[in-house]
């Protein structure tokens, strides 16, 4: 049925996208090289260096690849399953 | 057929919310401005908050649908219960993960007994009470009433153990917290926000109709093998 | 009404009398709480803590794992030889059934929690305060709160292959609004403050209580229907 090639195409596409938005998040590390003229310097935990970048990139790497495991795990189940149904 | 609807939206909803949970992370980090006082730290608060919206709107869902279960017995109720419990604990990991991230660089401690970290640390431990006892019954049957009794018992606890550890933290000298999300949260950090739980509450949608389905299929095919064995 | 008063008064002292016959779970629970109280006292430093400031919590704490022991064998008769089908089979409907229980577990319970309190004023050097009685409400108010929801799970867990193992995962999430409420008016009880400081301490663990006595018996059918 061409709604199901669409959608193991649609999944095929989804892999590409997981993969840039890994990229996007290992691009989190080249926050502090960035000079962006809207950026406040925030004096407060100034002293603090490099350790704040490190806990933001964490933590969305965190947010990041739980998804994407829950994702894959869903995805995975679903593949055993319908073959098993003979689908 | 009932389920290759739900595998359709579910792929959409997911793939959409995939998609707006990039955004979101563009915006983080490339177009919201610093907050003053807190400053780069405070970016995490974009994913920390819609998660803990996520794992509360799934923890409510599981309950509602258990509660339901046990009154009506379909089967599909607690198909939903049991994809939307799986949601609700990766978003509170998810929540439980970032925020003491942020917590140690904002306010110094890594854990505060903060009134929503505490519930959702409380509400993991009943996802895991939950899954737990529906593996380990002899009569999957019985496991799925079980699993139901400890959803709607936690649900009840709720308003209990929001109300004691707000009780309980005010006994305790505060770090004094800057909210970003007080009353004038400014309008791009409001709009990253807003488009952060619309990705998340999506991307959790999308995914539970992807696990309902799973669930869908998975006693079809059970309902197969017993007829193939008799 | 009375029907009902009657079994439940029926189911109550049949476990009562096999207690007082056996005393298998008194003795468990209150040497429990004896060694408790020994072993905490041995575990705090006096130079470093007063041991008064903790004692309310380390009771509470006490009560509530001595408390495990003694709720978790609630359904452990009635697993051998089928005596629960026998008992769901009789015409006293579920939630007496439960009510029976709950008071049966709340009763021995009560009575260690007083034996805790009692052991931790000799080995602490704790004063009663100025109500006793209040202090005295607010055991009873956990007890019966704990020994709900303990009574319920444990119904529940004994129907699993992990057993009463599995009893603290499920119940100690739910219990911390009861440690909190309940600990903290003991403290300031101990600590000779007024009884208007803790009456909504009081409130809310009533409240709890109530919930917790009411969800389980709802509840209860559900897990130990066929």
């Amino acid at each position: 049925m061409i709604w199901d090639r669409l959608t193991r195409s649609v999944w095929n596409a989804a892999a590409p996208v997981l993969v840039a938005a890994a990229l996007l998040v290992l691009s989190a590390a080249g926050l502090p090289a960035q000079e962006m003229p809207g950026l406040d310097r925030p004096s407060g935990l100034a002293g603090q260096g490099l350790r704040p970048y490190w806990h933001v990139f964490a933590a969305y790497t965190i947010a990041i690849v739980l998804v994407i495991v829950w994702v894959w795990s869903i995805a995975r189940r679903l593949r055993d399953v319908e073959e098993r149904l003979g689908g | 057929m009932q389920v290759k609807g739900m595998r359709r939206w579910g792929t959409a909803l997911t793939v959409l919310g995939l998609l707006g949970l990039i955004l979101v992370y563009w915006m983080s980090f490339f177009w919201v401005s610093t907050e003053a006082t807190q400053g780069i730290v405070q970016r995490i608060f974009y994913v920390h908050v819609p998660a803990a919206w996520t794992s509360f709107l799934a923890f409510g869902l599981c309950a509602l649908t258990s509660g339901m279960y046990l009154w009506l017995r379909d089967e599909r109720l607690d198909r939903a219960a049991l994809a939307a419990a799986e949601g609700g604990m990766v978003f509170a990991t998810i929540m439980l993960t970032t925020g003491p991230l942020w917590g140690k660089i904002a306010w110094g401690t890594y854990w505060t007994w903060e009134p929503r970290l505490t519930l959702t640390l409380l509400l993991w431990f009943i996802f895991l009470g939950y899954f737990m006892v529906r593996g380990s019954t002899e009569d999957p049957g019985k496991g799925k009433r079980f699993a139901a009794v400890v959803a709607i018992v936690g649900a009840l606890e709720i308003p209990f153990i929001h109300l004691s550890v707000i009780w309980f933290r005010s006994l305790h000298p505060q770090p004094v917290v800057v909210r970003p999300d007080g009353p004038t949260l400014p309008g791009d950090m409001f709009a990253t926000l807003m488009t952060s739980l619309g990705a998340f509450t999506v991307l959790f949608l999308g995914m539970f109709l992807l696990r309902y389905a799973l669930e869908g299929l998975k006693s079809e095919l059970d309902a197969r093998t017993r007829r193939a064995i008799a | 009404m009375s029907a009902y008063l009657t079994q439940v008064r029926a189911i109550l002292w049949k476990d009562l009398v096999i207690e007082l016959r056996t005393r298998e779970r008194v003795l468990v629970m209150g040497g429990f709480a004896v060694l408790s109280a020994v072993l905490f006292d041995f575990s705090i430093d006096r130079a470093l803590v007063a041991p008064q400031d903790i004692a309310a919590g380390l009771i509470w704490m006490t009560i509530v794992f001595g408390g495990l022991l003694g709720v978790g064998r609630t359904f452990h008769l009635e697993a051998e030889d089928g005596a629960l089908r026998g008992l769901l089979m009789s015409p006293a409907p579920r939630d007496a059934v439960f009510i029976a229980k709950v008071l049966a577990n709340f009763t021995l319970l009560y009575v260690v929690s007083l034996l805790v309190l009692g052991v931790f004023i000799l080995f602490f050097d704790l004063e009663l305060g100025g109500s006793p009685a209040a202090i005295a409400l607010a055991l009873a108010l956990g007890s019966l709160g704990f020994v709900a929801l303990g009574t319920l799970f444990a119904a529940v867990s004994s129907g699993t292959r992990l057993g009463e193992t599995l009893l603290p995962i499920l119940v100690f999430p739910l219990l911390a609004p009861m440690i909190v409420y309940g600990a903290g008016a003991t403290a300031r009880l101990l600590a000779n403050r007024p009884l208007a400081e803790v009456a909504g301490h009081l409130r809310m663990l009533g409240a709890f209580t109530v919930v917790a006595v009411f969800a389980g018996a709802v509840l209860f059918r559900f897990v130990v229907e066929d």
